[in-house]
């Protein structure tokens, strides 16, 4: 099944073509700066940093951040299916995958309690409490362990 | 010059320190994605309300994150100064490098222009109103700058030298 991943024709543009590999390259360090950098954001602001930012906005934000994973879910799949027998036995990626799929279900929890505080009209009165700034912790150390996984895929 | 330059770093201790060390560059790139992160992360949010968008955010507020963007900027910065003590040979002629840097200095330029010309006028506006068309067009050049530098730096190794 690997094997007859690596052989279709995507995954063999994007291994052989000169330009394929770095495409889906630039399009997976795009979508990684977009979704960890404004789940960090609203993590800091959990956090009690940036206080005077307002939630609300970040509801938008979060749709960004979707569309960045979406962008990743997609590059990253044509990037792995290029070399699919090497990455499904690398523990660095394993790694890399089980923080995004923590990570993305850990922001959707997030991004549910941050809906149902805004719809209590609580927006600009409430401080998050012991377990926001819990749930906030946990997920910079899971997209931190992201970012360290995927870094290392190379070196293993 | 660039020759003799990298001869220099070459011969560095600091040089010899960065390519001995165990893990230390992969250690590094490790950090210099979270800086990237922290960097494009705050910049997002602070231009995409400078180009008029996300209207229920205060406009002033959001550059309370500028210290954020700041953070990244200054750990890339030491991060790529070692990358580039590490191996200068490989950095210095390569064009996809030489535009990065230039980008960034682009970039810098473009906040000054901000600071010079949109942060006086912006205590007028209405902080959750639409912003005018100069600071629209300074949210944008920095989103393609930064997002440029983000692009070249990650295509150093697939570009052509010199």
């Amino acid at each position: 099944m690997l094997e007859w991943l690596e052989y279709t024709s995507l995954s063999i543009w994007v291994a052989e073509s000169i330009w394929g590999y770095p495409i889906m390259l630039s399009l997976h360090i795009v979508g990684l700066a977009v979704v960890v950098g404004i789940f960090t954001v609203y993590n800091f602001r959990l956090l009690g940093f940036f206080n005077s930012l307002e939630f609300e906005p970040f509801l938008d934000f979060f749709r960004l951040a979707w569309l960045g994973l979406l962008v990743n879910f997609v590059s990253g799949f044509t990037l792995f299916s290029s070399q699919a027998t090497f990455y499904v036995t690398n523990v660095p990626f394993l790694v890399k995958i089980f923080s995004i799929i923590s990570g993305s279900l850990l922001a959707l929890k997030i991004q549910l309690r941050l809906r149902s505080m805004v719809k209590a009209r609580e927006n600009r009165i409430t401080k998050p409490n012991w377990e926001d700034r819990f749930y906030a912790m946990i997920s910079l150390i899971i997209w931190t362990s992201a970012i360290f996984g995927g870094r290392l895929i190379a070196y293993f | 010059m660039t020759e003799i330059l990298i001869r220099t770093i070459e011969g560095s201790t600091i040089n010899s320190w960065i390519l001995t060390t165990t893990w230390l560059w992969p250690f590094l790139e490790i950090i210099h994605f979270i800086g990237l992160s922290l960097l494009l992360g705050s910049m997002l949010v602070i231009d995409i309300r400078l180009a008029g968008y996300i209207r229920n955010m205060d406009i002033m507020r959001t550059h309370d994150l500028l210290p954020l963007a700041a953070i990244g900027l200054f750990i890339n910065m030491v991060t790529g100064l070692l990358f580039l003590m590490g191996d200068p040979a490989r950095y210095l002629i390569n064009i996809g490098f030489q535009i990065k840097m230039a980008l960034i200095l682009l970039a810098g330029l473009n906040a000054l222009l901000f600071s010079l010309r949109i942060k006086p006028v912006m205590t007028q506006w209405d902080p959750y109103g639409d912003t005018n068309t100069e600071a629209k067009v300074i949210a944008y050049i920095s989103l393609i700058l930064w997002f440029g530098v983000l692009l070249l730096g990650r295509l150093i190794p697939y570009v052509g030298t010199g």
